[in-house]
């Protein structure tokens, strides 16, 4: 089961070099980072939905979600500000080279999901990693039925991929955008809410549905209570767990839950799949 | 049969040196470990192929505690690798126990098999032939048996030695193994000698079950109590021969410098705690099950077999006196509705 090679390297720790080519600052602490290869041709690897890389600079290695492909051009990577690794990244400009390996960990279930109607629920930087899943639907629409995104954040700055939000993906076929921020605030008149309890409200109907969440750990918890309630079977319920990295091919030891490694195993489960291991995530 | 006898043995050690760095037992003051045979100081340090145990098993050699992977350099906007530092020069690890040895096949499993070969193990554990020495006493702390490591017949060894009194039987098992012994045939000789008795295992216990029951006891109220006295340290994972968690750091000197790992332990808070400040394994508590649950059932679960080698260093070294065999013998006894 774990014995199919998903990297090609001979030295699975030693990054390639990309280069930058844009910047765009997405929220006062989350920048995407928009790398391709330094001979400027094509991508060092390519990547499927939900799978991530290991990204560094003389500072640090971190793993993070991979936000978009766009095809042989570009990989896109949305990072928020959060120690000291992202602080470095967040200072750097367009033409700095980083390190990068991968791709690692599964990918959301884009086969399994074929036919279905889609309901993604993601919370601040959650919708990063989710962000891959949608324009996969969106890129592929005909292979999905109904799409509807529900996403939340502190505050209205704090919304990431705003004109997708606001502009594009309400514009796409057969697509609903549903966005609340925490608190209320001036000029702002849309919902008011924590996306769990927003969800609720929504009330989606959970038939022909896979739901697929991704945000912070006290969000997804309460997401998924929301579901059960709502009457989604575990199945239906697919999230991404999180633990802090360094080799992210199963080897170092720290990303256990169980016998799981998430950088390998993971980081996409179902239900079904969580039920089976212990309480840690 | 091939044998070794004790009064060659400086001469078989300084012939392997010739070809290879060899490490060997040995006593250092007051740590003890395997250490390079040419770094031993007369009058001051010791040979100590008849200890069971020494304080430090081999693991280093092919997984040091602190090692390069590759240089980095940056100049404005660019950065460049130019240098990886996988070592594949030739290595002998003289005088293993079964125990040590089995460690080293944990690691092996973990770096080199799951889609991913970590070549700078692979360097190493290639090129290092391994010597193993059987073991016929077991000592007080002893268990590995009970562990599935058969002491007599040491897996993953290239030779085997038996220490008969005055002489070792000299058994080599694999083409390495044949090819060391090629370069020292002149000094071994062929007799007949009697293989030595077995002695009992004085530290009895029995793991058949526990990882499965093990399963079921993740919020089981023995983590309270069996972790109270742990102080966190460390030190269990330090001189376990099949702890292999790592780290990995850099250090840079202004635009130069390099990546490296070393050694890790899932003792520590940082170990699993995340840049936002998140902690899956906030206290002791969640780090000693988890470090006991990794070894007895996690790895069992993935590998076959468990990440202990019943070398029994953890037992003797411990400042709190906490012993794996007790934590799984009260597995073994636990009532799951407790």
């Amino acid at each position: 089961m774990h014995d199919d090679h998903k990297c090609n390297c001979e030295q699975p720790l030693v990054p390639g070099i990309v280069e930058v080519i844009d910047i765009k600052e997405e929220t006062p602490d989350i920048k995407s980072f928009y790398v391709k290869n330094i001979d400027g041709q094509g991508v060092p690897f390519n990547v499927l939905p939900g799978q991530c890389a290991m990204i560094s600079t003389p500072v640090g290695e971190g793993m993070f979600s991979c936000t978009w492909q766009e095809e042989q051009e570009w990989l896109q990577f949305a990072i928020k500000r959060v120690g000291l690794m992202t602080d470095d990244l967040h200072r750097i400009e367009v033409g700095q080279q980083l390190g990068i390996r991968g791709p690692y960990g599964n990918h959301f279930p884009i086969e399994e999901s074929k036919g279905k109607d889609m309901l993604f629920i993601a919370g601040g930087i959650g919708l990063a990693p989710l962000r891959s899943f949608i324009k996969y639907c969106f890129k592929h629409r005909e292979d999905y039925g109904k799409i509807q995104i529900i996403y939340g954040s502190r505050s209205y700055a704090d919304l990431c991929f705003k004109d997708e939000l606001f502009d594009l993906w309400p514009k796409e076929k057969d697509t609903e955008v549903f966005v609340t921020i925490d608190r209320p605030e001036e000029g702002w008149d849309g919902e008011v809410n924590f996306v769990p309890t927003y969800l609720e409200k929504l009330n989606p109907d959970p038939a022909n549905k896979m739901a697929v969440t991704c945000g912070p750990p006290v969000m997804i918890k309460f997401v998924i209570q929301a579901l059960e309630k709502m009457g989604y079977s575990d199945e239906q319920i697919i999230t991404t767990l999180e633990m802090r990295m360094k080799c992210g091919i199963g080897k170092c030891g720290r990303c256990n839950i169980g016998s799981q490694y998430i950088c390998l195993d993971g980081p996409v489960y179902n239900m079904v799949q969580l039920r089976q291991l212990p309480p840690e995530w | 049969m091939k044998i070794l006898n004790k009064s060659k043995l400086e001469e078989v050690l300084n012939r392997l040196g010739e070809n290879a760095d060899v490490y060997v037992p040995m006593s250092k003051g007051l740590q003890s470990g395997f250490y390079p045979w040419k770094s031993l100081e007369g009058g001051k340090d010791e040979l100590m192929l008849d200890a069971l145990n020494v304080y430090q098993p081999p693991k280093s050699v092919v997984f040091p505690q602190t090692e390069r992977m590759y240089s980095l350099y940056q100049e404005g906007k660019g950065l460049k690798i130019e240098e990886t530092y996988e070592n594949d020069e030739p290595r002998v690890i003289f005088g293993a126990r079964a125990c040590d040895i089995k460690g080293i096949i944990c690691m092996d499993e973990v770096f080199l098999t799951g889609g991913y070969e970590e070549s700078f193990y692979k360097a190493r554990r290639e090129s290092t032939t391994i010597v193993a020495n059987a073991c016929y006493e077991p000592g007080p702390s002893c268990f590995c048996a009970a562990m599935g490591v058969d002491p007599l017949n040491p897996e993953g060894a290239d030779v085997i030695i038996r220490d008969t009194g005055d002489a070792y039987i000299w058994e080599a098992l694999t083409e390495k193994g044949e090819a060391l012994s090629s370069t020292i045939k002149d000094l071994l000789e062929e007799k007949e000698l009697s293989v030595p008795e077995a002695k009992p295992f004085i530290q009895q216990v029995d793991y058949d079950g526990v990882a499965e029951k093990l399963k079921g006891m993740f919020e089981h109220p023995i983590w309270d109590r069996t972790s109270e006295a742990c102080l966190n340290c460390g030190i269990c994972t330090y001189i376990c021969p099949s702890c292999y968690c790592f780290d990995i750091q850099v250090k840079m000197y202004g635009h130069e410098g390099y990546r490296f790992r070393c050694w890790d332990s899932c003792m520590y808070e940082e170990y699993t705690r995340e840049a936002g400040g998140g902690n899956p394994r906030p206290t002791g508590r969640e780090r000693f099950r988890n470090r006991f649950l990794h070894k007895l059932e996690f790895f069992t679960e993935r590998y076959g077999h468990p990440l202990c080698t019943g070398c029994g260093r953890c037992i003797v070294v411990c400042p709190a006196g906490i012993n794996i065999t007790s934590i799984i013998s009260e597995a073994k006894e636990a009532d799951l509705d407790a």
